[in-house]
């Protein structure tokens, strides 16, 4: 049959599903894939396609050969402002949650974060899996009120009047940071450059200037 | 709904803990957790705000407790029970009743189509955006008791329009079965006018929301 789309019905089977299964994590998804895979609503060579795919192809190189390709071609750098959906696919990265990717640009008077309050969105074609602080409570509640404390335990400390522009990814945009490319990296070129960027930097935990 | 899932600015949370930054997973029983939810996904074409809806209604400190991938798991195993294709009793035995009526589960072919095409969310509308850029807005001051993403700490708040973003299909009526697109705009507010310590801080906080969440200014 088709879904309810009724809250009270829904929050039952959840309290239902609290008391059946297993309370220990691992025990759980066990007994869960198990069945699943019994009832013949999963096919276990599919679990492992996933898993391999996030494992071995997709993840934050992804991001940074984006990043370091907008550092050194300017018709490239505007292209990913104007629209990154289409110029991650350009390099041949569109996947999840990509279709409405923006990009946004760190400078010398602007710091960007990106954030989900409300669940945990995130550009999984570009970044690859979110780190577990993105998704944790920690992350979530604090990023919005408390940025400059945030940042400072990744390290990163910035000037008082430089400004911090948070992204709350309410909607289906997704957004990764372009970061400021660091001092000293003139010569390098851009596989040099990719290696430099890290996942968090995309996310804007890590502002790369001290990266060379 | 004011749910605990609707956590930004809430206090009283410590660091960030960044432990297992950069591995992908964390642990196996992540990963088939991960793996498990998405592979079910394909076993109905429900709206992605269905399935936030469900997790939203997850016990509040299962929520706040269970690793990520583990409430995605059980989110989707409750739209299971919800549309018929499983039974409380198979979860509470462990043992089918029954084989799955669908035709077949996803295959890997169908994982590596899904993982190369983007889901996209635009839609066409006849009415005209009722914001352009540069409309100071104020967004509701209430929530209801369905799914929304007009976060508790925006609500009655005076912001920005920087944006439209076009029409996208509305969350709050998805949630409820209904494809309606409405405008939809990114907004800006001064991190002082959401936070009362932030007074002065040259900040701001960027929100995607959609036209029926605001009000002119």
């Amino acid at each position: 049959m088709d879904p309810s789309f009724d809250t009270d019905k829904i929050a039952e089977i959840n309290r239902h599903l609290h008391s059946h299964l297993p309370p220990e994590p691992a025990l759980r998804v066990k007994a869960l894939e198990s069945l699943l895979v019994e009832k013949g609503l999963v096919d276990p060579a599919a679990l492992d396609a996933w898993i391999e795919a996030y494992t071995e192809e997709i993840g934050p190189k992804r991001g940074a050969a984006v990043v370091a390709r907008a550092w050194v071609d300017a018709g490239f750098r505007a292209r990913l402002l104007e629209d990154a959906a289409q110029a991650v696919a350009e390099m041949g990265f569109a996947g999840q949650a990509s279709g409405h990717l923006k990009a946004v640009e760190n400078t010398a008077s602007v710091h960007n974060l990106v954030v989900c309050t409300l669940c945990s969105c995130y550009p999984f074609a570009i970044l690859g899996m979110a780190p577990p602080w993105y998704k944790a409570n920690e992350y979530r509640a604090r990023a919005v009120r408390d940025p400059r404390g945030v940042l400072a335990e990744f390290g990163v400390s910035l000037a008082p009047d430089m400004r911090i522009d948070v992204w709350d990814s309410t909607a289906e945009l997704r957004y990764m940071v372009l970061p400021r490319r660091p001092p000293g990296t003139g010569g390098m070129d851009e596989t040099a450059l990719a290696a430099l960027v890290t996942r968090n930097a995309m996310i804007g935990t890590d502002d790369l200037q001290g990266a060379a | 709904m004011d749910g605990v899932h609707d956590l930004g600015g809430k206090q009283g949370f410590g660091p960030v803990d960044r432990a297992h930054e950069n591995e992908p997973y964390h642990g196996e029983a992540d990963a088939r957790a991960y793996a498990l939810c998405v592979s079910m996904r394909a076993e109905r074409d429900y709206p992605i705000d269905w399935f936030r809806h469900v997790r939203e209604n997850i016990d509040p400190v299962d929520y706040l407790t269970r690793p990520y991938f583990d409430q995605w798991l059980q989110t989707a195993i409750a739209m299971a029970i919800d549309t018929g294709d499983l039974s409380m009793v198979e979860i509470a035995t462990g043992k089918p009743e029954s084989l799955a009526r669908t035709p077949a589960p996803m295959s890997p072919e169908d994982v590596r189509a899904m993982l190369v095409t983007p889901a996209h969310f635009e839609r066409a509308v006849a009415d005209d955006p009722a914001f352009v850029p540069g409309d100071r807005v104020r967004t509701a001051s209430q929530g209801h008791p369905g799914h929304t993403r007009l976060p508790a700490y925006a609500r009655a708040a005076s912001g920005r329009i920087v944006a439209h973003r076009g029409a996208h299909l509305m969350p709050d009526d998805g949630a409820r079965g209904i494809h309606r697109p409405e405008h939809l705009y990114t907004v800006a507010f001064a991190r002082g006018d959401l936070f009362p310590e932030a007074a002065g801080s040259p900040d701001r906080i960027h929100l995607d929301l959609w036209e029926s969440y605001l009000a002119a200014a």
